[in-house]
C-alpha cells in the first residue's frame, strides 16, 4: 500500500460524495460512500466517514432551497422525485387529447388538429406547439417513460418501485436479469408507435432531443433495476443500453413473430454480447496492468530509476 | 502613481456618460418600465382591467429609432417613413436581406399552415371559415403566402384574409400586387386601413373619409389567426396592440409575429451582422431609394425591438400562453417568430 497522502484522499472523497449526490439522494449517498471507503481504505473508514457526517450540515446550510432543488431535479432519487417533463397545461391538454388519435392519424398534425377540436381549440391552435408533430412524439415518450416506474411494480412485484438504494445488495447477474425484463417491457409499450415515429425522430434537427430522451429512458430503466455503480461503466453502461435499445426497436418493425418473439431473443444476444465484450475489455485491462507493473519492476532490478 | 489620477479623469465623465444612457433608456422605455411600478400598484389578477401602460396615449414618450418621442408623434413620423418607402419597399428587402426574407416568410407562413383541416378527423363538421387577419400587412407579403398555402397547398377555399395596414399608401401598393392573383383568392382578399392599437375603427381601403362612418370595426372573438410580420416594431403602444389582439381573437386563436430580433447569442455573427445594418443598410437606401433617413430608422427600430424573451413576456402578459419556450429564432435569432394563444374561457 502506498503511503495515504490524506488531503488527496480527502479530495477524492468529496469527488466521490458530490457524484454520489447528482446521482442518488443524500441520505443513501453516504451510506454506500461508506462501504466504497470500506473496502478501498480499511482503517481510515470511521473517520472518513465521521467527517463527511459532520460536513453535511453544513453543505445543506450553505444552500438555499431553490439551489437544492435544482440540484435535485438533475438525478434519481425518490425522496424528490424529478419534475414532470415540460408541457405547460395548455400544451397538456392539447397533447393529451391529441394522443387519442394516434393510433388512427399517426404522429401527424391531423392527429393534433383533432386532438385540439376535441379540447375545444380551434384548428390553428396547435400551431403554437413549438415542433409540430415531433411534440406528440416527445409526449409519448415522456409518457412511456414516467409510467415505466409502475410497470416495474408490475414486473418486479411490489419491491420494483421501491429502487436502487434499498435495493442495494442485488448481485450483477440479478441486475442483468432485471434490465432484460425492464428493456423487453419498455420496447413492447413502444413497439407498435415506432415505424411511423422512427421516421420523423431521425430528421436531423428532431435527432439531439430524441436522443437525449433515450438516454433518459436507459438511465431510468438502469436506475429501477437496481444498478448502483458509479465507476466509469457508468456511461458505458447507458450509451450501450441505449445502442441496444435502438437496435431492438428497429429490429421489432419488421418481426411478424408472435408476442415478438423474435425480438426478444435479439434483445438477449445484444446483452449477452455486451456482457461478452466487457468481460472482454476486462481482462485486456487487467493483462496490460499486469504487464506494465511487471516491466517496470524488472527495470527497477536492472537499477534503472523509475 | 500617475495612471491613478489619470484613471480618475477618465472615470467621471465616464460615470456620467453611463448615468446620462441609463436616463436616456429609461425614458425610451418608459412605455415598458411603467409596466412595472404599474402592475406593482394594481391589484392583482384582475383580468379585464387594462394595465395604464396598455392604453394608448398620444403624450407618453415612446423611441423613434435612436430618438425619444411621443406615441403621436411616432404614428406620424412612421406613417411618414412607410410612405416615402411603399413603392421600393419590396425591392429593398431584396436588397437588405440578400433576399433571406423570403425564406423567413415561408417559414413563418408553412409553420402556420392556415387552412389545414383534416376531412378525415372524426368529427370534422364544417367550421366556421378561418378568418386570417395581418396586421401591418401593406404590400401583402405575408397575405398572398397565407392564401397560397390555403386554397393551393390545403385545397381549402375556406379561409379568407383581412389585411390592415395604418398606411394607406402600403396598401395601395398591396392591392396592386394582388391583381396579379387568381381571381378566387382576390375574392376573399380585403384592404382595411386601421390602426393596430384600436381595432374598433377601421375603414376599407379608398372609403371615402367624408361621411364614412367608421363604425364597423373588428368584433371580438372574430380571428382565428392574427399574424404581424416586421411591422411590430414600429407600433406607437406594443402592450396596446397585443391586447387589441387578445381582444379580436377567437379563444384558441393564434398571434403570430415574425419580426427582427436579437443575435446576441452568436458574438461572432452579431457584429458583421450590426456592421452590415448600421453601415450598408442605410447606403444601400439611399442610392436605390433615395431615402437614407428612412431606413436608418428601420435599422434604429431594430436594435431598439425587445429581445426574444423580453417581447414573450410582453405576449405572455397581454394574456396569452406561449408553447415552449414562446418563440423561435431564424438565422441565429436575426428574426424571430413569437407564437401565442388565446386560451380558452374558463
Amino acid at each position: 500500500m502506498r503511503p495515504s497522502p490524506t488531503p488527496l484522499r480527502r479530495a477524492a472523497r468529496q469527488i466521490l460524495s458530490s457524484s454520489f449526490t447528482t446521482i442518488r439522494a443524500a441520505a443513501p449517498a453516504h451510506r454506500s460512500l461508506s462501504s466504497i471507503t470500506t473496502t478501498s481504505t480499511g482503517s481510515d473508514c470511521t473517520c472518513g466517514n465521521g467527517r463527511t457526517t459532520a460536513r453535511r450540515p453544513q453543505i445543506q446550510s450553505n444552500q438555499n432551497p431553490q439551489q437544492q432543488q435544482q440540484q435535485r431535479s438533475s438525478y434519481h432519487s425518490y425522496d424528490h422525485p424529478s419534475p414532470p417533463a415540460s408541457f405547460t397545461p395548455v400544451e397538456e391538454s392539447i397533447l393529451s387529447a391529441a394522443y387519442l388519435h394516434v393510433p388512427a392519424h399517426g404522429f401527424t398534425s391531423s392527429a393534433l388538429v383533432a386532438g385540439a377540436r376535441d379540447a375545444g381549440y380551434l384548428d390553428i391552435s396547435p400551431t403554437i406547439l413549438p415542433e409540430g408533430a415531433f411534440t406528440l412524439i416527445r409526449y409519448h415518450l415522456v409518457k412511456q417513460r414516467e409510467g415505466l416506474a409502475a410497470r416495474a411494480r408490475e414486473v418486479f412485484g411490489g419491491e420494483g418501485h421501491v429502487g436502487a438504494y434499498k435495493l442495494g445488495g442485488l448481485s450483477e447477474g440479478e441486475i442483468k436479469g432485471r434490465v432484460e425484463a425492464l428493456m423487453w417491457k419498455a420496447s413492447r409499450e413502444q413497439g407498435g408507435y415506432w415505424t411511423v415515429a422512427g421516421a420523423i425522430m431521425a430528421q436531423p434537427s428532431y435527432v439531439p432531443p430524441s436522443l437525449k430522451e433515450l438516454a433518459l429512458l436507459s438511465d431510468e430503466i438502469l436506475f429501477l433495476a437496481g444498478d448502483s455503480s458509479v465507476d466509469p461503466s457508468w456511461y458505458t453502461k447507458r450509451v450501450s443500453l441505449s445502442t441496444i435499445y435502438a437496435a431492438a426497436e428497429l429490429f421489432m418493425t419488421n418481426d411478424h413473430s408472435p408476442e415478438f418473439m423474435d425480438t426478444r431473443a435479439f434483445l438477449n444476444r445484444r446483452l449477452r454480447e455486451v456482457n461478452e465484450v466487457g468481460g472482454v475489455f476486462r481482462n485486456m485491462r487487467e493483462w496490460v496492468g499486469f504487464t506494465a507493473t511487471a516491466g517496470v519492476n524488472v527495470l527497477r532490478s536492472k537499477g534503472v530509476r523509475i | 502613481m500617475v495612471a491613478r489620477p489619470a484613471l480618475r479623469r477618465v472615470a467621471i465623465p465616464s460615470s456620467l456618460r453611463t448615468s446620462t444612457t441609463h436616463l436616456e433608456s429609461r425614458i425610451s422605455r418608459s412605455p415598458f418600465s411603467t409596466t412595472l411600478q404599474s402592475r406593482n400598484n394594481q391589484k392583482p389578477n384582475n383580468n379585464n382591467s387594462v394595465p395604464e401602460y396598455a392604453i394608448p396615449d398620444p403624450a407618453r414618450p415612446t423611441h423613434f429609432g435612436f430618438e425619444t418621442v411621443t406615441e403621436a408623434e411616432k404614428r406620424e413620423r412612421v406613417a411618414g417613413v412607410f410612405t416615402s418607402v411603399a413603392e421600393s419597399y419590396d425591392r429593398m428587402n431584396d436588397l437588405m436581406s440578400f433576399g433571406w426574407h423570403r425564406v423567413w416568410k415561408d417559414h413563418f407562413v408553412s409553420s402556420l399552415n392556415p387552412g389545414f383541416t383534416p376531412l378525415t378527423a372524426p368529427g370534422s363538421s364544417p367550421l366556421a371559415p378561418q378568418h386570417i387577419l395581418d396586421i401591418a400587412g401593406g404590400t401583402g407579403d405575408i397575405a398572398f403566402r397565407m392564401l397560397h398555402n390555403a386554397h393551393v397547398i390545403n385545397g381549402n377555399q375556406d379561409v379568407r384574409v383581412t389585411i390592415s395596414d395604418i398606411n394607406p399608401a402600403m396598401l395601395t401598393v398591396g392591392k396592386q400586387r394582388s391583381s396579379a392573383l387568381p381571381a378566387s383568392q382576390q375574392a376573399v382578399l380585403s384592404f382595411l386601413e386601421a390602426n393596430a392599437e384600436d381595432l374598433t375603427q377601421t375603414k376599407p381601403l379608398g372609403a371615402n373619409q367624408v361621411g364614412y362612418s367608421p363604425t364597423n370595426g373588428i368584433p371580438d372573438e372574430s380571428v382565428d389567426l392574427y399574424t404581424v410580420a416586421f411591422g411590430i416594431r414600429n407600433f406607437s403602444n406594443i402592450p396596446a396592440a397585443l391586447r387589441e389582439a387578445y381582444r379580436v381573437l377567437k379563444p384558441g386563436g393564434v398571434f403570430a409575429c415574425l419580426e427582427f430580433s436579437k443575435a446576441d447569442k452568436h458574438p461572432l455573427f452579431n457584429t458583421i451582422y450590426k456592421q452590415w445594418s448600421f453601415s450598408a443598410i442605410p447606403l444601400i437606401g439611399q442610392l436605390v431609394a433615395g431615402d437614407r433617413d428612412s431606413y436608418q430608422y428601420l435599422v434604429e427600430s431594430i436594435e431598439k425591438f425587445p429581445s426574444q424573451e423580453d417581447f414573450r413576456d410582453m405576449i405572455v402578459d397581454a394574456g396569452f400562453v406561449v408553447g415552449g419556450k414562446g418563440y423561435e429564432d431564424l438565422t441565429g435569432g436575426v428574426a424571430a417568430i413569437h407564437k401565442g394563444m388565446k386560451p380558452r374561457r374558463k
